[in-house]
């Protein structure tokens, strides 16, 4: 049996990875990977407290459907964000964020 | 299984109705392609109107829910006065093919916002506040023959990603901590305690947990560090879905933030450390939000990102309502954004309608109204007067009761005494960047051939009952009492 810090450390690493990524990345779509690995770290996390929140085995389901709503969630955001990715292309030629220069003080 | 839910159906029936009413409208758009699209920004506001109107007489008043859903409505009547905008900047003629969803979608929002307002756990505050910005993230990049908007857009998703991505992480963490999504105020002491086993490692998760939860919702209102989407966003994106950013979604943020900072209220008494460290928290982002909100609009010429930047601003003077969280938290924060909901509102109808016939965005295409359009020029005046907080106006009322909350607060924490200059001197800002258009519009002379503007239906209708709103509440404060 794997114990919860485990998943928690795993979760940790994914969140830390997924947003250092949004920060650091200057490659639009990547950027989209690593927000999308921000979503993913709660939900290991969440499917790993609901067997830990548990009693006798059973797990509590709140948290595995709020997991799902999470993954529902996520792959809206990216249908939205490619066809977005897709009409700046069509407008710049590039999907490099350093060419989001447009709108500044 | 036992599954019992805390919901009933007909809390939800305004915001089905909107849902099926968006619907409609868009089955309509691909069948029906003839229709004039103006006629379902017409449906679309009037559904609205009808949802206010259920809210307000309901069995219990929604007062969050009222405002998003009139300020959404006023946000579908202004995309009706900018539909020559639109069909350019979608279509990329004059036709209006493709531009149906514009007026449907805020529909969908607006039900996000209805759901928001009735949420009692972080499930339903999480899947409906994604709703909202879901589809406001389509909102802003709507305009895809315009590089701005399509800017605002990606600059909106990955930012707002980035803060559901925290949200997220912050409710794993409150469920692994307490066990279940409830808020409540039993929940939140027991937690802080350590829970049953009083353990402090618990404790310290949860409080990790609650500081993302925070984080996440004030991306919504714009508080700083978390404000910096809002002056690019607001300039980039169409003019009706930046009226409805400003007002419908930071309602929905600070329904978010009431939410999660109530059940906080028996901490906020003298002697409790959590309390102080409460306190401290919101005090910080207060003055940090009030000062770049003010300061930075002090240099902006373009008007939807100087309405930004005051967006910010005037979310400084909300926070502060929350270092009383015992006191009426929500009342406050409602009225005054009423107040701030009905001149902003106002103030973007006139950028729209200076944008479609003056071509421009600018502080200075506002100069010389007051010869051409002394009526329009003296709405628009009140409307600034208003968010800078000229006394007989509802602006001032609200600014008000913010300075009585931050004094009485500093009663019990008188650490924070060094919040109330900094409100004084942002306050005193306000009046220099609010005025810039009020003088450009008396003191400066109109672009030589400048015609007078034609004040389209809707937003002479709108302009008027939003002024007369600011005046008649403004001068008899004791009708928001009730």
């Amino acid at each position: 049996m794997i114990p919860l810090a485990h998943y928690l450390i795993l979760s940790g690493i994914l969140f830390s990875i997924g947003l250092a990524g949004v920060l650091i990345r200057k490659n639009i779509i990547v950027v989209f990977m690593c927000l999308e690995m921000m979503l993913t770290a709660s939900n290991v996390a969440l499917v790993a407290f609901s067997r830990a929140q548990g009693t006798a085995g059973v797990p509590v389901y709140d948290a595995q459907v709020l997991s799902l709503f999470i993954t529902g969630i996520a792959a809206a955001e990216v249908a939205i964000g490619l066809a977005l990715i897709v009409a700046m292309f069509r407008a710049r030629r590039t999907v490099e964020s350093s060419a989001l220069n447009s709108l500044k003080d | 299984m036992n599954i019992v839910s805390t919901y009933t159906w007909c809390q939800f029936t305004p915001a089905f109705a909107l849902v099926g009413l968006a619907a409609l409208l868009i089955l309509a758009d691909a069948l029906l392609p003839r229709l004039p699209k103006r006629i379902y920004a017409f449906v679309g506001a009037m559904g609205t109107f009808v949802a206010a109107y259920f809210l307000a007489t309901g069995e219990q008043t929604d007062i969050f829910g009222f405002i998003a859903a009139i300020a959404t409505g006023l946000s579908i009547l202004l995309a009706f006065d900018y539909t020559k905008i639109s069909c350019e900047s979608i279509a990329g003629s004059g036709n209006e093919e493709g531009t149906g969803e514009f007026y449907a979608l805020p529909l969908v929002a607006c039900a996000g916002i209805l759901c928001l307002t009735q949420a009692r756990d972080l499930v339903m505050l999480f899947v409906s506040l994604e709703v909202i910005t879901l589809t406001s993230y389509v909102l802003a990049g709507y305009f895809r023959r315009n590089q701005g908007s399509i800017e605002a857009g990606i600059k909106y998703l990955v930012l707002g990603a980035m803060s559901t991505g925290v949200l997220v992480y912050g409710t794993a963490w409150y469920f692994g901590m307490v066990g279940s999504f409830n808020l409540g105020s039993d929940v939140v002491v027991s937690a802080m305690k350590g829970g049953v086993a009083g353990s402090p490692v618990l404790a310290f998760g949860f409080m990790m947990a609650t500081a993302l939860l925070f984080a996440g919702s004030f991306f919504k209102i714009g508080a700083a560090p978390m404000h910096v989407w809002i002056p690019d966003v607001y300039q980039g994106a169409p003019t009706p879905t930046t009226a409805f950013l400003a007002v419908a979604s930071k309602t929905a943020g600070f329904v978010v933030l009431c939410s999660l900072a109530l059940p906080f209220a028996p901490f906020v008494v003298p002697g409790s450390v959590v309390g102080k460290l409460l306190v401290w928290c919101f005090a910080l982002v207060a003055a940090a939000t009030l000062l770049i909100g003010n300061l930075g609009a002090m240099r902006q010429t373009n008007m939807k990102r100087l309405l930004g930047y005051s967006s910010i601003g005037q979310a400084g003077f909300i926070l502060v309502f929350f270092l009383t969280l015992n006191g009426p938290v929500v009342f406050m924060v409602s009225k005054y954004l009423l107040a701030y909901a009905l001149a902003t509102i106002a103030a973007f109808f006139a950028v729209a309608m200076v944008r479609t016939q003056r071509g421009s965005e600018e502080i200075a295409a506002f100069r010389g109204l007051g010869k051409t359009n002394p009526r329009t020029a003296f709405l628009i005046t009140v409307c600034f007067a208003s968010l800078a907080g000229v006394p007989l106006t509802l602006g001032f009322l609200v600014k008000m009761y913010s300075f009585v909350a931050i004094i009485t607060a500093m009663e019990s924490w008188c650490c924070i005494c060094w919040l109330l200059p900094i409100m004084v001197i942002t306050a005193a800002t306000g009046f220099y960047y609010y005025f810039k258009v009020i003088r450009a519009m008396y003191w400066e002379k109109a672009a030589p051939g400048a015609q007078p503007l034609q004040v389209p239906l809707c937003t002479g209708i709108v302009l008027t009952i939003c002024v007369l709103a600011l005046i008649y509440l403004g001068t008899m404060p004791l009708l928001l009492q009730a």
